[in-house]
């Protein structure tokens, strides 16, 4: 029975689908009262970021970037999971990836939400970010629109708003099942969210198409915007962060991210909303098999970086690589490896250990690893800057360290209200007639 | 006039559809409705998309708007950059790509609110049909002398049930 | 500017000069401690030979107003830009703190005020009237005490004269017992920095970046 979920009788899916929403349990209040209270002490720390100025980090000349900015780029790029793999795997019509694509596009649109965050929680003067964006001013001036920040904020706003369409549109035929919800306020928004749909087959084909549309649309700016990230650092003329490479060598850490974020996501949704008949093990083992591509590619990449860095053995970019590779950052940069790339290949390349459980344990040594390789690509080149005499050291404070802890209890109380808000799988897309039936 | 009928069979549902053309009905006459999308062959049930044009449309539009204003803005506070060029399409170029895609989903989401008549009512008076799962209604429009003839043609290409509402 | 390296005794005397005239915030021990001092001009020190037969150098480093420079594009607030004489400027109140000019300053020559800057007693009672007082969350950095260039330029406006060479002098070309440092107009070419910039012992620090820069160091060449 569950190796076909698409087979079984409607009734049972939309049930099951549904179920969720309806009963919370304790466990379920637990998590998001206490992921509640982590993110008020996030916020409260910077509260006091705010009041007494950045110096309550460890922030300090010449180490201008810290955790904030680490921070940043791995929540862009967990934000890679969501939106690309599900618009890839719409687009190559992969009937597999029915149940994965929602799950994924809510990672996407909050780990946007946070990630959009650090930027301004970095800024010296926080309460002036909006002067970034173009608007008729008194201080009679636009924004620069050379600097790379600018970028950011262009590729932020556009890779937000798509993917929060991109989530929405297959939302509205469930929102109008849902309409006849028992709670009123939850009928109220739901048939506020269903735009009237009526189901009428007009409506259908224009929600496919725009879908259709959107996939392409989100596929082009998802790779976009982590390579505006990448830029961020690669117009810099920096030592190692001047590097060609960077545009897609962050894409494909980001993706690989992504990948790590999604499998533990499916995994914790599957034990928790016991969905096992509709996240297989095939899920599992074709998303192992993505996040085992992405290591092998993390790793060319890599390489490719340090060893044209090894080779052509420029003072300064041989100080950012020394740092890395044997100086006080070693031990970092040989963990990242080893968790980015030898305990997913040895887990996931050798069939006989692929299974659920390995696939979540290989996705957590990714995650940590590619926050690591954030860490190793900000701090290192800083710490060593082009005039010896500027050198310095970066110990991140508590400040940072609450900042980032909330970020990541904010992404489970969104994850989790998600959840209990709307169905985690789009039901309708289970139709009882699949292509396989078809054929 | 409409005419509400239920099917359980695809099969059935595109010969009444033929059926109805035959006889004069418009595809405009002419709506399903169901829990989940029904593809057809092309030429039963065609609804022409404008969509992607629309899409390109907005990104061209966004785009060279987005470009133009970037352009005027950096030279409407001309500064003084030290033989650094003020605007140049290499570092606009990101700007004019992301607005082109932001122009891009917009005119796609709004166009499909359009085409799917979301946000117009095409018809504000028809009825819709409740539908449950694995249920297909379609609507007909058509003249109250004619209703008789139409209802035939639904019974005998296998409805479960037809009702007139006015 | 020119600043001669074979005169330089690395005495300092610019750098307290600079933290009074530019009214810059104080940092104290333990904060310096972690890397927060916050000087518009540095001395660096460079050794040479083994102990105990050490030679030092000293370089004076500050903001190179580079014609080209590599803060300038990446500000997304244009805060730091060329003024038309062409230094290269920051203007406090448009900065939100990105700290993306700071990071793309390869001469890390950038200072920022992690606080509200504070002086312990009574030193804030000789603040400087001409230089404003920077809040925590900006950048800030070397002007080349803007605040005299334009003093000089209206006396000379009013008196209906052009500005005399060597009538300009920041505070630390003011300061400098050795005389090491030399201020002046590079686009007169007959004025002193500019007859001292042609000299063979003129060196541009990271020329080879090609930000440019418009400070001169002037060293024997061994």
């Amino acid at each position: 029975m569950a190796e076909h979920p698409e087979l079984l009788p409607y009734g049972i899916i939309r049930e099951d689908l549904f179920r969720p929403l309806s009963r919370a349990g304790s466990k379920w209040w637990f998590t998001v009262v206490a992921c509640f209270l982590l993110v008020v002490a996030g916020l409260a720390a910077w509260g006091v970021q705010l009041r007494d100025g950045l110096g309550v980090t460890g922030l300090n000349r010449p180490v201008f970037w810290g955790l904030y900015i680490v921070d940043f780029v791995f929540w862009i790029g967990i934000s890679h999971a969501g939106t690309l793999i599900s618009a890839i795997l719409r687009l190559t019509d992969a009937a597999w990836r029915k149940p994965v694509t929602r799950a994924a596009e809510a990672i996407t649109l909050f780990a946007l939400m946070i990630g959009g965050l650090f930027p301004i929680i970095h800024l010296g003067r926080a309460w002036f970010f909006y002067w970034l964006i173009p608007y008729p001013n008194a201080r009679l001036m636009w924004p620069n629109f050379r600097s790379p920040l600018v970028w950011d904020l262009t590729a932020i706003v556009t890779y937000v708003t798509g993917s929060a369409i991109y989530l929405y549109l297959p939302l509205i035929p469930d929102m109008a099942q849902l309409g006849a919800h028992n709670k009123p306020w939850r009928r109220k928004l739901y048939k506020a969210l269903s735009l009237g749909w009526t189901g009428s087959d007009r409506e259908w084909h224009a929600l496919e198409m725009a879908m259709k549309l959107n996939a392409v649309i989100i596929l082009a700016v998802a790779i976009s915007v982590h390579t505006v990230v990448a830029w961020d650092f690669s117009m810099s003329i920096a030592p190692t962060w001047h590097s060609t490479i960077f545009g897609p060598y962050f894409v494909v850490g980001a993706i690989f991210s992504g990948i790590g974020a999604l499998i533990i996501v499916m995994a914790t949704l599957r034990r928790t909303l016991h969905l096992e008949n509709y996240l297989i093990k095939r899920h599992f083992d074709n998303m192992s098999k993505l996040l085992l591509t992405m290591s092998l590619l993390w790793f060319y990449f890599t390489m490719s970086e340090h060893i044209t860095i090894w080779y052509g053995n420029e003072p300064k970019e041989m100080g950012v690589f020394g740092q890395r590779t044997r100086g006080d950052y070693a031990f970092w940069f040989w963990l990242m490896v080893f968790v980015n790339f030898v305990v997913p290949v040895t887990l996931l390349g050798i069939k006989k250990l692929r299974s659920v459980k390995t696939a979540v344990i290989a996705s957590f040594g990714v995650l940590i690893g590619m926050w690591l390789e954030r860490y190793l690509i900000v701090i290192p080149t800083l710490v060593t800057p082009r005039l010896a005499s500027a050198t310095s050291v970066y110990t991140p404070s508590w400040v940072e360290l609450m900042i980032t802890v909330a970020t990541f209890a904010a992404m489970i109380m969104l994850y989790l209200l998600f959840a209990r808000l709307f169905p985690i799988i789009a039901v309708w897309e289970y139709k009882p007639h699949s292509p396989e039936e078809e054929d | 006039m409409f005419l509400i009928s239920e099917f359980r069979s695809k099969d059935a549902l595109v010969e009444a559809i033929l059926a109805l053309k035959k006889a004069g009905l418009t595809e405009n006459d002419l709506a399903i409705f169901s829990e989940e999308p029904i593809e057809f062959r092309k030429g039963i049930l065609d609804r022409p998309s404008n969509m992607s044009k629309a899409a390109v449309a907005g990104a061209a539009v966004m785009g060279t708007a987005a470009t133009s204003f970037v352009y005027y803005a950096q030279n409407d506070y001309k500064l003084v950059t030290g033989g650094m060029p003020i605007f140049s399409f290499w570092a606009t170029g990101i700007i004019t790509y992301e607005m082109t895609m932001l122009g891009a989903i917009f005119a796609t989401f709004f166009w499909f609110l359009w085409e799917s008549g979301l946000i117009r009512k095409r018809d504000p008076e028809a009825p819709v049909p409740m539908i449950g799962p694995a249920s297909m209604s379609l609507r007909v429009r058509c003249e109250i002398s004619r209703a008789d003839n139409f209802v035939e043609i639904l019974r005998g290409s296998g409805c479960i049930k037809t009702e007139r509402v006015k | 500017m020119v600043i001669d390296l074979d005169r330089c005794t690395g005495c300092e005397a610019c750098v307290v000069a600079c933290h009074s005239e530019n009214n810059i915030g104080m940092s104290t021990p333990e904060e310096a401690a972690r890397g927060r001092v916050n000087h518009w001009i540095r001395i660096d020190r460079y050794y040479e030979g083994q102990f105990p037969d050490i030679k030092v150098k000293y370089r004076p480093v500050l903001c190179q107003h580079c014609d080209e420079a590599p803060c300038e594009p990446v500000c997304p607030v244009n805060a730091t830009y060329h003024n038309p004489e062409g230094l290269n400027v920051q203007v406090y109140n448009r900065c939100v703190g990105t700290f993306y000019c700071a990071n793309n300053c390869p001469y890390t020559v950038r200072s920022f005020n992690w606080f509200d800057p504070k002086w312990p007693e009574p030193m804030q009672l000789q603040h400087n009237p001409d230089v404003s007082i920077r809040p925590g969350g900006v950048m800030e950095k070397c002007t080349f005490c803007i605040q005299r260039i334009k003093r000089v330029e209206d006396q000379a406006d009013a008196a209906g004269r052009p500005v005399a060479d060597g009538e300009v002098q920041p505070a630390c070309v003011q300061s400098c017992p050795a005389e090491a440092m030399i201020f002046g107009d590079l686009n007169d070419p007959d004025s002193k920095v500019s007859r001292l910039a042609g000299d063979g012992r003129a060196t541009k620090l990271m020329e080879e970046l090609g930000t440019k820069p418009k400070v001169v160091y002037l060293e024997k060449a061994r």
